[in-house]
């Protein structure tokens, strides 16, 4: 190799020039990028599912799309921000972040690794192809049994789901499993446990709630998979099955992933806002706590998705006691935020607006998810547009406000230049307002009576005004994402700066060229506190000599 | 506690009532004791939740305020660690609240349990189809689809079983939902304080047609229930022209494969029971206003007023005038 093109790879490790290398790379920092644009692609899938619901919706009546397509349109749309966007886009910065944020070369495992995410793009494009190959499935995200039986659901669209969930369960749990081992195994020399960056926790707890909770999806899955292709009735209640039995298999999973989906949100959150406070991590014990306990408490609340299906009292008191306890850790996460900023030096960067964000946008969806606690409003509240409302606070606000947060933190770290902070704002405050068009008035939708899941709505009760303003939200987010593309391209088209540490960062990802060698250290960093670079720059401030 | 709520519904109301329109089904315009006992809870946790609302966003924006960059020299801020113990203030505070929930939510669950059963109350099975309700009253001897009469003040016992798939029952003035569940028979309890009508929906996806299976409540005085009683007691109206004679064989021959003519037929078909069909407003799972030109267009092609439903017939004009004729005396 010429000493031209060493220099090339060493600035430019990701050129686009040797495709073959894209398709053979094991790097863990590939794998990242290749993740991220992957799941950005079915985030834009995902969101002009969304963008067509919103037209049908406008007005009571319309026929954009037909009632059977608009079924397979949220579905998928369901489907797809869950499994193939935000998990995928959370499992594309812990490939790129987390061996370099402990210090390591790479992955435990970066064949398995490359499986992983090899697996899920087969299983993304596998289920996509359901739309040319006799419809999509269109029984939700949820797929509630016996309507998944061949009796309801005749079409293979179902069968395209099964299959695209259990491949999906496979790389997720391959890939949880190589997080875990890489976390236990490969930290650099004096990156304890206690250590470690928040994020870096976020991605461990996450990684134990999917190889914990996807088994039950597996489960089912399979069972469903039995009843429609060879005869089997697990869900066949006129053969003896039982249609709750799903749910419960269902939920089971289901709850945890919410977490799934919102701990890495967290976590860069918590990387996000100290940096841009220039002050530590408030309470780092028990901010790890609070997310260890979020995933314990994660696995004990699944029948809240099921208050109306006629349980026992006690039942009932016990599940919605279980899931107030959840909002005492998640109390803990906003105190923690909340003191980092206090007496900061406050740099409202994008990433830094994101990060606020998701704040204050994820403490909505915390609150009215205590609204859905509590028993006798969920008799009221479940199934309707409060609930659409809540989850979208929860994971639009939430986790989507965390991801581009984490882009527009991490992209001089990945691209070697930054992303346009002037368009990133804008962006921002398109998403912000759109958002909550889109999304507040649902609360009221939901209060007034209209369930979700439905293609059209009567005219006369008070619908049509909210349903008119979150369309035109719709098209307000829609803006905000044209902006971030725009912003991303106009920011690779420029030469790159390649400055190491774009932000005055704190943790290793900051002490290597930007973007890293692939072997990410030239000498792995020995760790002497959570900060190390903090440490660094202000010798007579170190954490090490502060920290307990 | 009393006061509380009091001054809880005043202000929740001050603020959203703008937002739901008075001709909305919400359950915070409520018509039965369940229901207001739902709402007052409502109210209580919202305010509750509003007030932590302002208090946290308010913290967040004031430190945004006093300690954002101002473009002056960069300081080192106070790097403030913060131990373990802090975790307290959050975890007593959300504690407590948590507590207070608690209380209040199985306070309106005791409240809003099922009275005993009493030899008064009506028995109303509640049956989902893909994409209709039925409603079989007991006692009565009467099957109905998609609008229930009530009496007001009346305790209505309802059992809930499905024939197909999961539903959700859903009056919301009238109480919370609950599933509509195959292979397990469910139970609720209705009651209303309040002569009117009152909208509903089944809100568990159940396919295709999710969307148009609504339900009306009639909610009536005691009269005018016996009289509604009595009438659906009556058998099917006899034809008396030719026209109506014809329309009478098709239903009794075509028709009948899926519909029933018997006052008191439990629903093994697959539509709804047709004997008083005229007496009710509304058809087509409810959504649609039941009068001369519907109806007509409904049997010219079903298919295009409800894709999807189960009605797959071809009529010639003359069997739709003769169908029309008919069917328009069943009241």
């Amino acid at each position: 190799m010429t000493t031209q093109a060493q220099a090339k790879l060493k600035t430019e490790p990701y050129a686009l020039g040797d495709f073959l290398s894209w398709i053979m790379t094991v790097d863990h920092k590939r794998i990242g990028i290749l993740y991220l644009i992957t799941a950005f692609f079915f985030f834009l899938f995902g969101g002009i599912e969304a963008f067509l619901m919103r037209l049908q919706l406008a007005q009571p009546g319309n026929k954009v799309l037909s009632p059977d397509l608009y079924n397979q349109v949220f579905t998928m749309h369901g489907t797809t921000m869950i499994f193939l966007a935000v998990m995928p886009l959370a499992a594309g910065f812990g490939n790129y972040l987390v061996p370099l944020m402990i210090g390591a070369r790479d992955m435990a495992f970066p064949k398995l690794n490359a499986l992983s995410y090899w697996t899920y793009l087969f299983a993304g494009c596998f289920m996509y192809s359901s739309f040319f190959l006799g419809g999509a499935p269109n029984d939700g995200w949820f797929s509630y049994a016996p309507l998944t039986e061949n009796l309801y659901s005749p079409t293979h669209g179902m069968d395209f789901w099964i299959m695209g969930i259990l491949l999906l369960g496979f790389a997720t749990t391959i890939g949880s499993i190589n997080f875990i081992v890489t976390i236990i195994q490969l930290r650099a020399p004096g990156m304890t446990l206690t250590r470690m960056p928040a994020f870096v926790w976020a991605q461990f707890v996450t990684a134990f709630l999917a190889v914990f909770s996807i088994p039950s999806l597996t489960t089912a899955v399979l069972l469903l998979l039995l009843d429609r292709q060879m005869g089997a009735h697990f869900f066949n209640v006129a053969q003896g099955g039982s249609a709750l039995l799903w749910q419960h298999l269902f939920w089971f999973f289901g709850h945890p992933e919410v977490y799934i989906l919102i701990l890495p949100a967290m976590g860069i959150v918590s990387e996000v806002i100290p940096v841009f406070s220039g002050k530590p991590l408030f309470a780092y014990a028990a901010v790890v706590y609070a997310m260890i306990a979020i995933g314990f408490l994660g696995f004990t609340v699944w029948a809240h998705h099921m208050f109306a299906t006629g349980m026992p009292t006690t039942t009932l008191l016990f599940f919605a006691g279980d899931t107030f306890l959840i909002s005492a850790p998640t109390g803990v996460l906003f105190f923690s935020w909340l003191a980092t900023i206090w007496k900061g030096q406050l740099r409202f960067t994008t990433p830094m607006l994101f990060s606020l964000g998701f704040a204050t946008m994820f403490l909505i969806g915390g609150l009215d998810g205590v609204h859905l606690a509590v028993v006798p409003m969920d008799w009221q509240l479940t199934d309707t547009y409060y609930v659409v409302s809540h989850i979208h606070y929860v994971l639009f606000g939430g986790a989507i406000f965390g991801i581009f947060s984490g882009i527009y933190y991490w992209f001089p770290k990945m691209a070697g230049r930054r992303l346009g902070e002037t368009l990133g704002k804008w962006h921002f405050w398109f998403f912000f307002i759109g958002m909550n068009l889109v999304f507040m008035p649902m609360h009221i939708l939901g209060l007034e009576g209209m369930p979700r899941r439905i293609y059209t709505y009567a005219s006369g009760r008070g619908w049509e005004i909210w349903n008119l303003v979150e369309t035109i939200g719709a098209g307000v987010i829609a803006i905000g994402v044209l902006i971030f593309i725009v912003n991303f391209f106009i920011s690779i088209s420029k030469k790159a700066t390649n400055e190491e540490d774009a932000w005055d960062g704190f943790t290793l990802e900051w002490k290597t060229s930007s973007p890293p060698p692939a072997y990410n250290f030239a000498e792995i960093p020995s760790v002497r506190s959570r900060r190390p670079l903090w440490d660094e720059k202000h010798p007579d401030l170190a954490d090490w000599k502060m920290e307990k | 506690m009393k006061i509380f709520s009091r001054f809880a519904i005043f202000v929740g109301l001050g603020v959203l009532l703008s937002g739901c329109a008075a001709s909305s089904p919400t359950f915070l315009n409520s018509a039965s004791l369940i229901a207001g006992h739902e709402a007052s809870l409502y109210w209580e946790i919202f305010i509750e939740t509003l007030i932590i609302f302002i208090l946290i966003i308010g913290a967040f924006i004031w430190i945004f305020i006093r300690d954002r960059d101002r473009g002056g020299k960069k300081i080192v801020p106070p790097q403030i660690y913060g131990k373990l113990a802090w975790a307290a203030v959050p975890l007593l505070a959300i504690v407590l609240l948590d507590g207070a929930d608690f209380v209040a939510m199985a306070r309106t669950m005791f409240a809003v349990a099922p009275p005993a059963a009493s030899s008064q109350d009506i028995q109303l099975h509640v049956i989902g189809h893909r994409w209709w309700w039925e409603f079989d009253y007991k006692d009565q001897n009467i099957v109905t689809a998609n609008e229930l009469h009530i009496p007001v003040g009346a305790t209505v016992q309802i059992t809930l079983d499905s024939v197909d798939v999961i539903h959700s029952f859903w009056v919301p003035q009238l109480t919370g939902k609950t599933d509509v569940i195959p292979g397990q028979t469910n139970h609720m309890w209705i009651t209303s304080d309040q002569i009117g009508e009152f909208l509903g929906q089944c809100t568990e996806f159940c396919g295709t047609e999710h969307a148009m299976m609504r339900i009306k409540a009639v909610v009536q005085s005691q009269a005018d229930f016996d009289a509604w009683v009595a009438n659906q007691q009556k058998p099917a109206a006899q034809p008396k022209t030719d026209l109506e004679q014809a329309g009478h064989t098709t239903v009794t021959t075509l028709c009948a494969s899926c519909h029933s003519l018997n006052p008191a037929e439990p629903e093994e078909k697959t539509g709804p029971n047709l004997t008083h069909l005229f007496s009710r407003s509304i058809f087509a799972g409810g959504t649609y206003d039941l009068n001369d030109a519907n109806l007509r267009s409904w049997l010219k092609d079903p298919q295009a007023m409800k894709p999807g439903n189960d009605m797959g017939v071809t009529l010639s004009p003359a069997q739709i005038d003769q169908l029309a004729a008919y069917l328009e005396l069943l009241k």
